[in-house]
C-alpha cells in the first residue's frame, strides 16, 4: 500500500506538470474556438516551427542571438503566421466551420513542410536557461525546470484569465462566443476579435512548446505529436470553456503518466482515442458543463 | 463543402436521364478503356505507379462518400486502410491465401470497424468527429507496431501470391487495382439511385424530414460509416496488393490527411476520373518530387487550401460574371 502511494504521489505531480503544458496548448485551441468556431488543426505544425526558429536564431544556424531575443523574433514570427492564416481562410469561417477547419489541416501541411525545408528532418535539443535545482519534499523530486513550467503556465494562464474577465477586449471575446450575430449588431468587430484570439492561441503554443521540448528533444514531429494531447484535454473541457480546457490539460497529464506507468507506455495513443470518445459521449459539452441539448 | 442540397425535385431529373448514357458516363467508360489497354502502350515502372495510384483512388473515394452521403469529414481513414491491408498480407503471408479470400474478408472487416467506430461516435458531428477521427488515425502505427507478431511490425510484410497463377505479377498488380476501383465506382453509381442512398441523402440534407420519413439518422450515420470503412479497406487491400508491401508507416495521421487532400482535390466526386484525379495527385505528385521530398506536404498544403479557396470564390465569380451579362 504504502508503495503504491510511493509512486503514485511523484506520477501524480509529474502529470500535473505536463499537464500544466496540455493546457497551454488546448488553451488556445479553445480560445480559436470559442471565437470562430474553427478548429486549428494547424496549431502544433506552426508552434513546432515556432521552436525550430528559436533554434535557429540561437544556435547559429540562421543567425546567433541570445536566448530572450531568439524568442522575441520567433512570436513576432509566429504572430505574422497567424495573421497570415487567419487572412486566408478568414473567408471560408464566416461560410463553413467545418471546411475553415480543413483549411487549417492545410496550414499545418504548408507548416510542416517548411519546417523540413528549412531546417531538415534532423533531431536537435532545445534547453531553456532554468538554473540547475532540484530538492526533495515529501519524497517528491522537484525540479528548477518543474518550478519554471509551473511558474510560467500561472503566469500565463492568469493573465489570459484576467484579460478575457476584465478587459474591454475580454469582454468583446466573451460576447463573440456567446453570440456572434448580437455581438456584430452592438457594433463589434468579429474579425478583429477573431484576429485577437489568433494571436493569443500563436503565442501559447510558442510557450507550450518552448517548455516541453527541453524534455524530449525536437523534431518535425514532437511539438504536433504533444498537441494531440492538447487537443485531448480541448476534448474533455468540451472545446468551448476555458476553464475546462485548464482542467481538462491537467486530468490528460496524469492520467497520460498514471497511464504509461501502471498500464503500458506502448498503447498510450490508443488510450487517448479511449478518452477522447468516451469524453465526448459522456460529457459531450465539458466536464464543467451540465449535459443537455445540442452543441452546434 | 459540398453542400449540395439535395432537393426532392432533382432526384426525377436524374431518374430521366438514367435512361440513356450521360456524357459523363460516355467518359467514364472511355476512360477505364483506355486505362485497360495502357499496359500495352506503357511499361514497368508507369504501370507499379498505376497500381498503387487506383488503389489511392479508392481511398479518396471512401473520404469522399463520408462527405457526399455523411456531411462529415474524416482524418482516420488510415485505420479502415491498414484493415484492409493487413487482412490481404497478414492472409497472404500467414496462409499463403491470395487476394481472392482475402478481399472479401478486408472488405467485410472494414465495414464492422466503420460500424464499430460510428456506433460510439454516432452523437458526434463536425469538428468533434474529426477530433476522434484524428485519435482514431493516431492510434493505427501503434496497434499495428505492437501487434508484431501478427503484422510484421515496423518491417512490414510483403504481398506476393498471385491471384491467377502463370500471369506476370505486375499486371495483376495494376488489373486487380483496377478492377476494384471500376468495382467501387460502379457500385457508388447504383447507390445514388438507390432506395437506401437516398434516404442517406435525405438524412444528410433534411434530417427532420428523414426522421419522419422513418430513416433515422443513427442509422444513417452507421451505414455511410460502414460503407466508407469498407472501400476504404478495399483501397488498403490494394495498396498492400498493388504496392506490394504493407507496413505500419503507410498508416499515418499523414496518409489520412492525405487522402483527404485527394478527395478536396478531386472536388469530393465519386465518378471515376475525379477519383483518378485524386489518386493521381497522391501518388504521382511524391514520384515527380522524390528528389525533394521536404516540398510535398507545402505543395499538399497550398493544393488543399487552393482547390478550398477555389471552392468558395468560383460559384461567386460565376454569379458576378452572370449578373454582369444579365445587365448588359
Amino acid at each position: 500500500m504504502t508503495g503504491i502511494l510511493r509512486d503514485l504521489f511523484p506520477l501524480v505531480w509529474s502529470g500535473m506538470i505536463t499537464g500544466c503544458l496540455y493546457a497551454l496548448g488546448a488553451l488556445g485551441l479553445v480560445m480559436i474556438f470559442k471565437s470562430s468556431r474553427v478548429v486549428n488543426f494547424s496549431h502544433g505544425n506552426v508552434a513546432g516551427f515556432a521552436a525550430f526558429l528559436i533554434y535557429g536564431f540561437s544556435s547559429g544556424m540562421i543567425m546567433e542571438l541570445s536566448w530572450g531575443a531568439a524568442v522575441l523574433l520567433a512570436v513576432l514570427a509566429v504572430i505574422a503566421i497567424a495573421f497570415m492564416t487567419y487572412a486566408v481562410i478568414s473567408p471560408l469561417v464566416f461560410e463553413s466551420d467545418l471546411t475553415a477547419t480543413i483549411a487549417t489541416l492545410g496550414i499545418g501541411l504548408i507548416a510542416q513542410g517548411a519546417t523540413l525545408l528549412i531546417f531538415g528532418a534532423d533531431i536537435v535539443s532545445l534547453d531553456l536557461p532554468v538554473p540547475r535545482f532540484s530538492m526533495s519534499v515529501l519524497g517528491l523530486f522537484i525540479t528548477g525546470y518543474d518550478l519554471t513550467v509551473l511558474a510560467v503556465a500561472v503566469v500565463t494562464i492568469g493573465a489570459l484569465f484576467f484579460v478575457i474577465d476584465h478587459t474591454k477586449l475580454g469582454i468583446a471575446f466573451r460576447a463573440i462566443s456567446e453570440n456572434p450575430f448580437a455581438a456584430e449588431v452592438c457594433g463589434l468587430n468579429l474579425r478583429s476579435v477573431h484576429l485577437f484570439s489568433w494571436i493569443v492561441a500563436a503565442v501559447l503554443g510558442v510557450v507550450g512548446a518552448l517548455l516541453i521540448v527541453p524534455t524530449t528533444f525536437l523534431s518535425v514531429t514532437t511539438v504536433a505529436a504533444f498537441m494531440l494531447q492538447a487537443f485531448a484535454a480541448a476534448v474533455i473541457g468540451g472545446f468551448g470553456s476555458l476553464p475546462g480546457a485548464l482542467l481538462g490539460g491537467i486530468l490528460i497529464g496524469v492520467l497520460m503518466n498514471l497511464f504509461t506507468f501502471y498500464v503500458s507506455p506502448e498503447f498510450s495513443s490508443t488510450f487517448l482515442l479511449g478518452v477522447i470518445l468516451l469524453a465526448l459521449n459522456i460529457f459531450p459539452n465539458g466536464i464543467l458543463e451540465r449535459v443537455g441539448g445540442t452543441r452546434v | 463543402m459540398s453542400d449540395h442540397p439535395v432537393t426532392l425535385g432533382r432526384f426525377d431529373a436524374e431518374e430521366a436521364r438514367l435512361a440513356g448514357l450521360k456524357p459523363a458516363d460516355l467518359l467514364s467508360l472511355g476512360l477505364a478503356a483506355a486505362l485497360i489497354l495502357l499496359p500495352l502502350l506503357v511499361g514497368g515502372s508507369w504501370i507499379f505507379a498505376l497500381g498503387v495510384c487506383f488503389a489511392n483512388s479508392i481511398g479518396v473515394l471512401a473520404v469522399s462518400v463520408l462527405v457526399r452521403y455523411g456531411g462529415e469529414v474524416s482524418i482516420g481513414h488510415s485505420f479502415f486502410a491498414a484493415v484492409g491491408a493487413y487482412s490481404v498480407a497478414v492472409l497472404d503471408t500467414r496462409f499463403g491465401l491470395s487476394l481472392l479470400a482475402s478481399l472479401p474478408l478486408a472488405l467485410a472487416l472494414g465495414v464492422v470497424s466503420g460500424v464499430a467506430f460510428a456506433w460510439p461516435s454516432r452523437k458526434l458531428s463536425g469538428i468533434y468527429l474529426a477530433v476522434s477521427t484524428m485519435a482514431l488515425a493516431l492510434a493505427v502505427p501503434e496497434l499495428i507496431n505492437n501487434a508484431d507478431g501478427l503484422t510484421g511490425g515496423y518491417e512490414g510484410l510483403y504481398v506476393s501470391q498471385p491471384v491467377i497463377p502463370g500471369i506476370a505479377m505486375s499486371l495483376q498488380r495494376y488489373y486487380a487495382a483496377l478492377i476494384v476501383l471500376v468495382a467501387v465506382v460502379y457500385g457508388l453509381a447504383r447507390l445514388r439511385h438507390s432506395r437506401q442512398g437516398l434516404q442517406l441523402l435525405l438524412a444528410k440534407a433534411h434530417p427532420a424530414a428523414a426522421d419522419a420519413f422513418g430513416t433515422r439518422r443513427v442509422w444513417a450515420r452507421v451505414a455511410v460509416m460502414g460503407i466508407s470503412g469498407g472501400i476504404a479497406a478495399l483501397c488498403g487491400a490494394m495498396l498492400g496488393f498493388a504496392g506490394s508491401t504493407v507496413s505500419p508507416s503507410g498508416f499515418t495521421l499523414w496518409s489520412s490527411i492525405f487522402l483527404l487532400v485527394g478527395s478536396v482535390v478531386s472536388f469530393y466526386g465519386l465518378s471515376l476520373p475525379r477519383a483518378l484525379v485524386g489518386g493521381a495527385f497522391l501518388t504521382l505528385v511524391p514520384q515527380f518530387l522524390s528528389a525533394s521530398g521536404a516540398w510535398i506536404p507545402v505543395l499538399y498544403g497550398l493544393a488543399l487550401l487552393g482547390m478550398i479557396l477555389l471552392g468558395h470564390y468560383l460559384p461567386r465569380l460565376r454569379a458576378m460574371i452572370a449578373d454582369r451579362k444579365g445587365g448588359v
